[in-house]
């Protein structure tokens, strides 16, 4: 293989982990804090690209990609944000909430999903990327806008850890995840810190979407995709840290990029499965980290 | 008379469909340090964990600085297994009432944050304060009061002993500004030096004017720091006994199960 093929396999796959990281972190938040899978994670993704999408058309006034981030980001942090209201709270006293969960979260991803194929249709949308060059990367060509992709991603995690290390509004957030009744006893609004925790969810989702609707066509059922390698890629890396499913990311992202170019692009899944239950089998906490559930 | 502090009317309570205490009447001066003592598992705990609005009272009305906490009325226990009853059930108490009005509650054998360090959950701790003031004065009450814990400033909750855990939580208590604080069983497992630093830390507390209701299975740290000590039995107050007759440990025991232990 010559250099330059590995060089462009190996940034598309860095590529692919940085929305990757993006994708599961918000995930994984919720999974630490709320103590439930959100099953319509991936239709967070697909109906943030299509409002990205449609603030760009015309019709909606054909505004820039730069207000079409951050309306999108916007409106679906809101939508998660009431969005626990309707989906969990309802069942949080339940003994059996994560199941509970599981299935009110795939209605709400049925329901995103037929909503968005009744109201923009099935065909296939791109959201136009606002820079189109090429840059020559150790003799890859790349597109400039694959990095922006990249250090905007990296940099959003970056944020959203100093925010909830840094700051008391992010410290109660933490204090809520980890022990509900001792959050409660210091007057802090539980239920309210458990939305927005949804919402800041939505919100990092959304933004990959934007990004993936950037790169690819967008349907309304490309969720699918993006919530399975976020469940991949937790129970890969774990949740003992932070940072553990962002190291995680970046081994699917860049796993699943040379096996689709060795093995063929339907192999991938099946490689990133069979990464998974070895590693539920070896180490099941986790890749990188020895505890399951913090922040 | 002043009117008191706190003030439990027939309160009754516990775990549906488990009854645990029953009819417990208190009141509690603004210038009081009032002790609980009973046996293990006989709803100390739950007494004031209803009290600081984590669990419904079932009947009987809460009342703090003359405003009341809880719902009027009796609690109706609603189970069925074809409604899920917990959409539209309300809450007979709310928590952050409670710590509004400036009644705190600090946790048994309370982990607090695990992953948390000490340093961030002390700055924390003073959101339950809202509008009083003081906060400032009250850091630095606390680190005269326990400056073991500047040592320990940035490590985990996890990392910490039970009792320097004890002393965080008993601190982040203090930061909330309470008007009265609730401490169950503070020397819970502590070795005999560390607990005789706690008692003199809460010894402490009083010159700062926070009066307090303390639970605890130790009848010397009890007696030696408290004006009323409360006999509580089987989920109900048994006896009352003034500053000037505290029993000792034999006495007490007596009192409790007529000299069969
Ligand atoms: N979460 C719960 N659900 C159901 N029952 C409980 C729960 N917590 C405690 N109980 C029961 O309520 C009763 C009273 O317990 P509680 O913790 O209030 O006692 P306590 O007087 O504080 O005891 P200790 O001195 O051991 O702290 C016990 O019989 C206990 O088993
Ligand atoms: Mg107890």
């Amino acid at each position: 293989m010559a250099f330059d093929t590995f060089m462009f396999i190996l940034m598309s796959g860095i590529l692919l982990g940085g929305l990757y990281a993006l994708m599961a972190t918000g995930l994984a938040v919720v999974w630490t804090t709320l103590g439930v899978f959100n099953f319509a994670h991936g239709t967070f993704v697909m109906l943030g690209a299509y409002i990205a999408w449609q603030v760009t058309q015309s019709v909606a006034g054909g505004f820039g990609f730069m207000i079409a981030v951050v309306l999108s980001i916007l409106v679906m942090f809101c939508l998660g944000f009431v969005l626990h209201f309707a989906l969990i709270k309802p069942f949080e006293r339940n003994q059996n909430v994560v199941l509970l969960a599981v299935i009110s979260t795939l209605a709400a991803a049925s329901i995103i999903e037929n909503s968005v194929l009744l109201g923009w249709g099935p065909r296939d949308k791109q959201i136009a990327p606002p820079i189109g060059s090429k840059i020559d990367f150790f003799g890859a060509s790349i597109n400039t806008f694959d990095f922006v992709i990249l250090g905007v991603a990296l940099l959003t995690l970056f944020a959203l850890a100093v925010f909830l290390r840094r700051t008391t509004m992010g410290r109660t957030l933490r204090a809520a995840a980890q022990n509900r009744e001792a959050a409660e006893l210091m007057g802090l609004n539980v239920p309210k810190l458990f939305a927005i925790t949804l919402g800041i969810s939505a919100a990092t989702a959304a933004l990959a979407g934007i990004f993936v609707g950037s790169l690819r066509f967008i349907s309304p059922t490309f969720g699918a995709d993006p919530l399975m390698k976020s469940l991949i890629v937790v129970i890969l890396g774990g949740v003992a840290r932070f940072t553990s499913p962002i190291y995680a990311a970046f081994v699917v992202g860049i796993a699943e990029s040379f096996s689709a170019y060795f093995l063929g692009l339907y192999w991938s899944p099946a490689l990133l499965f069979a990464m998974m239950i070895a590693v539920l089998l070896i180490k099941p906490e986790g890749l990188f980290g020895h505890r399951s559930k913090t922040l | 008379m002043t009117e008191p502090l706190l003030e439990l009317r027939g309160l009754s309570g516990g775990y549906p469909p488990v009854s645990v205490f029953r009819d417990v009447d208190l009141s509690v001066n603004a210038d009081e340090y009032v002790g609980f003592f009973g046996p293990n598992g006989h709803g100390k705990t739950t007494l004031l964990k209803t009290i600081a609005g984590l669990i419904d009272p079932w009947d009987g009305g809460i009342y703090f600085a003359g405003k009341r906490l809880n719902a009027e009325g009796t609690m109706r226990a609603r189970v069925s297994h074809n409604f899920n009853y917990d959409l539209f059930r309300k809450r007979r108490i709310n928590t952050r009432d409670v710590v509004d009005a400036g009644l705190i509650y600090v946790m048994q054998g309370n982990l607090l944050f695990p992953e948390m360090t000490v340093e961030e959950i002390l700055d924390i701790a003073p959101r339950a304060a809202r509008s009083r003031p003081g906060v400032a004065e009250m850091r630095e009450q606390i680190h005269e009061l326990f400056p073991r814990l500047r040592e320990r400033w940035s490590s985990k909750i996890r990392y910490l002993s039970g009792g320097e855990r004890q002393m965080v939580s008993i601190a982040a208590g203090l930061l909330a500004m309470p008007r009265l604080l609730m401490l169950d069983e503070p020397t819970l497992g502590l070795s005999p030096k560390l607990r005789i630093e706690l008692s003199n830390a809460v010894r402490k507390i009083r010159e700062t004017g926070v009066p307090l209701i303390i639970v605890d299975q130790n009848v010397e740290f009890l007696t030696s720091l408290v004006d009323r000590l409360i006999l509580f039995d089987h989920g109900t107050i048994t006896r009352e006994i003034r500053a000037g007759d505290m029993p000792d440990h034999d006495q007490l025991m007596d009192m409790m199960f007529g000299g069969a232990h």
